[in-house]
């Protein structure tokens, strides 16, 4: 996502907590692709991540008086993301520990057909989650190391570290893939 | 420059500066990190949300659209907790009406214990205020700083003062306990009326640390009252003050956290 599309994000911000009707569109328009892209990554289905979306921008309404015009909309945003996702996350679990498993399970869908070079959505999709959702908020949503560091409650050294490790497993995925054939990746899917 | 060097690079370009030039002429020579960067920057590709989605979104919000003032700027938050924590500290005290025990510890003693538990209240109030708003700036994580402040004041009591064997220990434990607590209780109705302003993202964290701030207050009280210098009972029961608000306060906040996530589900 190229960060120049951000770049009116606060004066929305503002206009929305006046009460303009044509803020709210154009910051759902603007920001819902990468949030529906964060929650993805996450959740089991597209239904689940239209939901969050939905209980994100909701909640964003809800809590509008705590951003601060001047501030980087986007920590802001994601940190409320991060949250509703955690608490979906929750939510979830809950309803499925309760769920009776079915006595036949359903086909998996046939292999995707050997790619030379797998894509970054199927890479990252083998990252754990602190890694993924750093990875994804810099690269998808287009956060920098010090907005994620806000949104994540976490210190840009903390952040650097994640990228690290996600960015080092990434490289070893790529070339394991580009040598044997998508052994690790053959697994996920 | 290697291409573990690059990865940092590629970080760090990640926040929008150029690769450098040792960077780029590594690029050149290393064909890992060309599939690596090739893959980096594939554009992701977004599936825009259904416009039926969006529409209900935007109609929602619209309904409900009203100004709204923004949050006032930290530094405000941030004087009034501290304000709240020393005046419970010296309304109590005064209440209390007993001579202040800090003349039975040494200047030393007492500047130490005293400066400690002004700079921990200081900074969990500067915690607090920045938890009090999305995706703001934390110099120490929240968590860490909690834990950090209860573990540096337990070493300088440890340091401070002695170790003494006391006949009547639970006794007079129990008695500090019990006033420490009252007084932690009663402070922790203000700070939860200034942190309601804002939005809570975390509750069992802001619950724990605001407990700990509360509980801080009966520890003050109790250090500038209590005459006991023994480092047991300070531990146990000036100490203890603190860490149990602290553990009361992550409770209600899990509490506050579930019951938010069946309302939502309800809805």
């Amino acid at each position: 996502m190229p960060k120049r599309s951000f770049l009116d994000l606060d004066q929305w911000m503002e206009r929305y907590q006046q009460a303009d009707p044509e803020a709210p569109v154009a910051l759902v328009a603007a920001l819902s692709p990468a949030l529906l892209r964060f929650f993805k990554g996450q959740v089991a289905t597209r239904e689940q991540a239209d939901d969050l979306l939905q209980d994100t921008w909701l909640r964003i309404h809800r809590v509008r008086h705590t951003y601060r015009p001047g501030e980087p909309v986007l920590p802001w945003v994601y940190a409320i993301a991060r949250r509703v996702r955690v608490d979906g996350y929750r939510r979830t679990r809950r309803i499925t520990v309760h769920e009776t498993a079915v006595e036949v399970l359903p086909e998996r869908a046939a292999p995707v057909a050997r790619n030379p070079l797998p894509s970054f959505a199927t890479l990252v999709a083998v990252l754990p989650d602190a890694q993924r959702e750093v990875v994804t908020m810099l690269k998808v949503g287009g956060l920098s190391l010090e907005e994620v560091a806000r949104a994540t409650s976490s210190t840009v050294g903390a952040v650097k570290q994640k990228a690290h490790r996600a960015y080092d497993r990434l490289r070893k995925l790529l070339q394991s893939s580009a040598g044997d054939g998508q052994g690790e990746l053959n697994e996920l899917q | 420059m290697n291409c573990n060097e690059v990865t940092d690079a590629l970080i760090e370009k990640s926040a929008s500066t150029p690769l450098s030039s040792q960077a780029e002429e590594h690029l050149r020579g290393c064909k890992h990190c060309q599939e690596f960067v090739r893959m980096l920057n594939e554009p992701v590709s977004l599936d825009s949300p259904s416009p039926a989605i969006l529409g209900q979104i935007e109609q929602r919000i619209v309904a409900d659209l009203r100004p709204v003032r923004p949050l006032l700027p930290a530094r405000y938050f941030f004087a009034v907790m501290v304000g709240i924590f020393f005046s419970i500290v010296a309304l109590v005290g005064y209440r209390m009406g007993a001579a202040l025990s800090v003349g039975f510890m040494s200047p030393l003693q007492a500047g130490v214990i005293l400066s400690a538990l002004a700079a921990g209240a200081g900074s969990l109030a500067y915690s607090l205020v920045h938890q009090m708003v999305p995706g703001d700036r934390h110099r120490i994580p929240p968590a860490l700083l909690a834990a950090s402040i209860v573990i540096s004041l337990a070493i300088a009591i440890v340091v401070m003062f002695q170790f003494q064997h006391e006949r009547n220990f639970w006794g007079g434990s129990w008695t500090c306990l019990r006033a420490g607590l009252t007084i932690g209780v009663f402070a922790a109705v203000p700070f939860w009326l200034v942190l309601r302003r804002g939005a809570i993202l975390t509750p069992p964290l802001t619950g724990a640390a605001t407990g700990l701030l509360a509980g801080l207050v009966g520890t003050s009280v109790l250090e500038m009252h209590c005459p006991n210098l023994d480092a047991w009972h300070i531990l146990v029961s000036h100490l203890g003050v603190a860490v149990l608000c602290s553990v009361a306060g992550l409770a209600a906040g899990l509490a506050t956290g579930i019951m938010g996530r069946r309302l939502v589900h309800r809805k």
